[in-house]
């Protein structure tokens, strides 16, 4: 599992790559809010188009982050699932609540 | 039915063991040559009942948890099993969005994951003696 970043604008872009679970998400939770704190963005993109794996350990990580970007008013979004990765999001009706660019 | 192939393996309850079980099951149920769809299916029950031994049943303590796979001819069945903490009202454990963890941002989703996800889902718990897991899935489709 690895992420890296890039700023857009007042958005943070990561692009995690890899496999989300229990385990990893841990690890990824931590990069990402402490990457997200110290940069002068409000919203974050999460792009997923190299996410090989994920678990229901991957819907609380997105939740966790949509609660911590939209305490500060900021909006997250999800980039490129792959089919299976989809499938998760799908099933837990997470897209519903943030926004999904396939 | 007559099995066609069973393995049994055991290990410590690491987070990290949650990717090895996921790998393993796959890596046997592969033999039988199913779709990537049920392989994926697999992986992720797989890795949603180990997270919940590692999790709820030892509470990320040090324990053992044991997978057996058994494959038949059209389907495969997975047992896992650990001797930890069990669950005092399975009914409720079942629930979609229910977790006694919410600290560790868990969505509660771990069992409706594995009953969507497989053919069958059956749940033996009991306090402070351990749960076991029994799932199965068919392989061909006709």
């Amino acid at each position: 599992m690895d992420v890296r970043f890039k700023r857009d604008g007042t958005a943070l872009i990561a692009y995690i790559e890899g496999e989300i679970d229990h385990h990893t998400s841990r690890i990824l939770r931590e990069r990402i809010d402490s990457k997200f704190i110290v940069e002068p963005v409000k919203n974050l993109i999460m792009d997923l188009s190299r996410v090989t794996f994920m678990d229901s350990a991957g819907i609380g990580f997105i939740l966790g982050r949509m609660k911590k970007v939209s305490s500060i008013g900021g909006k997250m979004s999800i980039r490129n699932p792959r089919p299976e990765i989809m499938k998760m999001l799908k099933m837990s009706h997470i897209d519903s609540l943030i926004k999904l660019d396939a | 039915m007559q099995p066609v192939n069973r393995m049994k393996t055991e290990f410590l309850s690491k987070s990290s063991n949650e990717a090895f079980a996921r790998v393993v099951a796959a890596s046997f149920v592969a033999q039988a040559d199913p779709s990537i769809d049920i392989l994926a299916d697999i992986r992720t029950a797989v890795s949603e009942a180990v997270t919940n031994a590692v999790i709820h049943g030892y509470e990320e303590k040090e324990g053992i948890i044991t997978m057996e796979c058994i494959l038949y001819q059209d389907h495969v069945e997975i047992i896992i099993e650990d001797h930890g903490k069990g669950i005092e009202d399975i009914e409720q454990a079942r629930m979609p969005l229910f977790t006694t963890r919410p600290d560790l941002e868990r969505s509660g989703m771990g069992f409706t994951v594995m009953e969507t996800f497989m053919d069958s889902l059956e749940i033996e718990s009991a306090p402070g003696k351990g749960t076991k897991i029994r799932m199965t899935k068919q392989l061909v489709y006709r």
